[in-house]
């Protein structure tokens, strides 16, 4: 199964590179730079879908205390890192050249960067306490507690000034995205989901036989 | 407008290096604990 799902995100993943640099047109402003957002939106939207799955495996422990809630919680937190990560890299290296700096301390960011340290922090505790039940029970309170960075990260463009722009998707108004470049993103999107979907089942396999030997 | 191509592969070259890594890491790990798994009876 798991095999199967990681030949489906190769063909995803190959879709998606397919889609963004061959049918996707060269954006009319930015250039060929703007092909950064087909890694870095889907990056951060699997991060966002991550930290959910943080959320709903904390509050399933704390509610029913089985162990397989916190293994998705942990395998999500650890995948959901990774993928912030790559999406403050990515992001700073589309900024240099349409904004002229890697790094400002814009409101989405910042709010980023502090959401990237709430989850290493979350991963930093469960590495540290050793008793598997205090362990997920800290670190149910901890990944419930960060899920609160996920609104302000998304509406940090509405509710203060900031230099990047607002939301394309994912926003009130219907998105004025070309459909070429809407179709292309949505095919990543997918892509990225299917490999969060491989890297989590692998995970929490790895959580599993850790349990049992 | 510049093409900036040296920007965008470096942005795709980072991701997959880091993705990639991290693949190999899982895997290696699953390795190891399938092969310890398999030598606690022999060892018992």
């Amino acid at each position: 199964m798991t095999r199967a799902l990681g030949w489906l995100t190769v063909l995803g993943l190959a879709a998606g590179l397919a889609a963004g640099f061959g049918y996707a047109p060269r954006e009319a402003v930015q250039g060929n730079v703007q092909r950064i957002m087909y890694l870095h939106v889907p990056a951060v939207l699997t991060a966002y879908l991550a930290f959910l799955l943080v959320l709903l495996g904390s509050i399933a422990y704390l509610a029913t205390r089985r162990a397989g809630w916190d293994r998705l919680a942990g395998a999500a937190g650890e995948i959901g890192v990774l993928f912030t990560g790559l999406t403050i890299v990515s992001g700073s290296i589309w900024g240099k050249p349409t904004w002229g700096t890697w790094w400002t301390w814009d409101a989405r960011l910042t709010s980023t960067a502090v959401l990237f340290m709430v989850y290493v922090g979350y991963l930093l505790l469960r590495s540290l306490i050793e008793d598997p039940e205090a362990r997920a029970r800290y670190a149910a309170v901890v990944g419930i507690l960060g899920a609160v960075n996920i609104p302000i990260v998304h509406f940090s463009v509405k509710w203060w000034r900031a230099l990047h722009q607002p939301s394309t998707i994912l926003g009130p108004e219907r998105s004025p995205i070309d459909p070429a470049i809407g179709l292309a993103l949505f095919v990543n999107w997918v892509a990225f989901t299917l490999l969060f979907a491989y890297f989590l089942a692998r995970r929490m396999d790895i959580a599993r036989l850790e349990e049992q030997t | 407008m510049p093409s900036n191509w040296g920007y965008v592969l470096a942005a795709y070259g980072i991701a997959a290096v880091t993705l990639l890594t991290y693949w190999r890491h899982l895997a290696r790990r699953a390795r190891a604990l399938a092969a310890r798994r398999a030598a606690k009876p022999r060892a018992a």
